[in-house]
């Protein structure tokens, strides 16, 4: 009797073949991007979305063309952030066009077309159980966004990652070796073990890390004019990978989140110096 | 999964798919040597899994084509020409005609967010005061979103 790998095709729907075809068409979609980077830490709340966003809006000042794919499904906050809630996605004869922000940043986000108020569902027979599928279905989609949306020429576009040390390697083995990792920390050793986590997960795998960036590193006093203490100071272990600068906190950069106002508006503080500095970190390591 | 049929020892064919069922798919293999039909039987779970993927189940599925959902049913679109329109929303005011050129490139946006795409296209078209939506409609859309 013939055995499973005697026997060519799977005698109709060819379902390898037409999962291979969906990972081709990825890469054609991508062919237009110079570099592809993942914003990551495995720890929520330390400000992914936030950096992401304005490392782009920096990046974008200096000329070079970028887009921002929010990859967190689940909680997107890309379109609040950038102004874009409510946004369209129109077709085009062939691909989607993304939205852009002001300042000419393509971003595409869930929260552009669903509500904060309701949460992402997806269809299912099998209630109770989307525990066994629904991780899947939501790498199904990415690659369906991947191929489906007008990239084209791009020096740069930035996936804000979901949190989670596990979903961070589950993200690269998806993205593959072309992207590279960019992770974020907050000075907690919480926060820290967490990262350390998904450093020692990712250094497994080929993907390049680009190194690290410590926000919320301190806060600053607009009163004072002065980065004050933000967490209790200790003695924390590094990460092992290169730190490419830290971000303080400000308030007034979380107002601007909220309020979906690019970085120029923020003005000349130090947070704003310190993202232009973590930007060309980032360019220079890339290059 | 593949199919053999093991007294030619020849792989089986897929021949129908029938309409799902409360998450069941009725999928009919024949062995092209003796003739010979069996039908799988896909429980919810099992179909789920294999929708998740993102792929058809069906005798021709062409090269390119993506799985849409849509009806009571989560899965009907699994297979090639079974796709259903999303009927209505209730208490939409004006109902909006899309060309049938139109309607191929929203074929474009994955299956997902289209409905959320078509609703959102559809508001602009009524803004604009135009009740059917055209490849016109969508570049004006295109140009004033900045695209």
């Amino acid at each position: 009797m013939r055995r499973y790998h005697e026997i060519v095709g799977d005698g109709g729907s060819r379902i390898l073949e037409q999962v291979a075809e969906q990972r081709s068409r990825i890469i054609d979609g991508l062919a237009g991007v110079r570099h592809l980077v993942a914003v990551a830490s495995g720890k929520g709340g330390v400000g992914k979305s936030t950096l992401t966003l304005h490392l782009a809006g920096a990046l974008r000042a200096r000329g070079l063309r970028i887009a921002i794919l929010d990859a967190d499904f689940n909680g997107p906050s890309q379109a609040r952030m950038a102004g874009l809630q409510g946004a369209l996605f129109v077709p085009g004869s062939r691909k989607v066009s993304l939205p852009r922000t002001s300042n000419g940043i393509a971003v595409f986000s869930m929260g552009s077309v669903i509500p904060e108020s309701e949460a992402l569902e997806f269809e299912s027979a099998a209630h109770g159980e989307s525990h066994t599928w629904r991780a899947t279905r939501e790498f199904a989609l990415l690659g369906e966004i991947l191929e489906s949306f007008e990239w084209g020429a791009l020096d740069l576009l930035m996936f804000d990652l979901p949190p989670g040390a596990e979903r961070t390697v589950q993200y690269a083995d998806f993205l593959g070796p072309r992207t590279s990792f960019l992770l974020v920390t907050i000075p907690s050793e919480v926060a820290r073990g967490v990262v350390a986590r998904s450093v020692a997960a990712l250094s497994k795998g080929p993907n390049r890390l680009l190194g690290y960036v410590e926000n919320m590193s301190g806060y600053y006093c607009r009163d004072c004019n002065a980065i004050k203490p933000l967490f209790v100071s200790s003695e924390i272990p590094r990460l092992g990978i290169p730190c490419l600068g830290t971000v303080p906190f400000d308030p007034e950069l979380a107002r601007h989140c909220d309020g979906g106002m690019p970085l120029a508006e923020l003005g000349e503080t130090p947070v704003h110096r310190a993202l232009d500095h973590v930007a060309q970190q980032l360019l220079d390591n890339l290059i | 999964m593949k199919f053999l049929c093991v007294p030619c020892d020849i792989p089986m064919k897929l021949q129908t798919v029938g309409p799902p069922e409360r998450g069941s798919l009725s999928i009919v293999y024949s062995c092209p040597e003796c003739g010979y039909e069996m039908a799988m039987l896909t429980n919810a779970y099992e179909t789920q899994v294999v929708q998740s993927l993102g792929v058809r189940i069906g005798p021709e599925v062409e090269a390119g084509a993506a799985s849409t959902t849509g009806g009571r049913c989560p899965f009907p679109a699994m297979i090639p020409g079974n796709e259903q329109r999303p009927s209505s929303q209730a208490g939409e005011p004006i109902p909006v005609r899309w060309t049938a050129a139109a309607e191929a490139r929203l074929a474009n946006i994955p299956e997902f967010v289209r409905p959320m795409a078509r609703t959102g296209i559809e508001r602009f078209a009524r803004e604009k005061g135009v009740l059917e939506v055209d490849e016109k409609i969508l570049d004006a859309a295109r140009d004033f979103f900045g695209m």
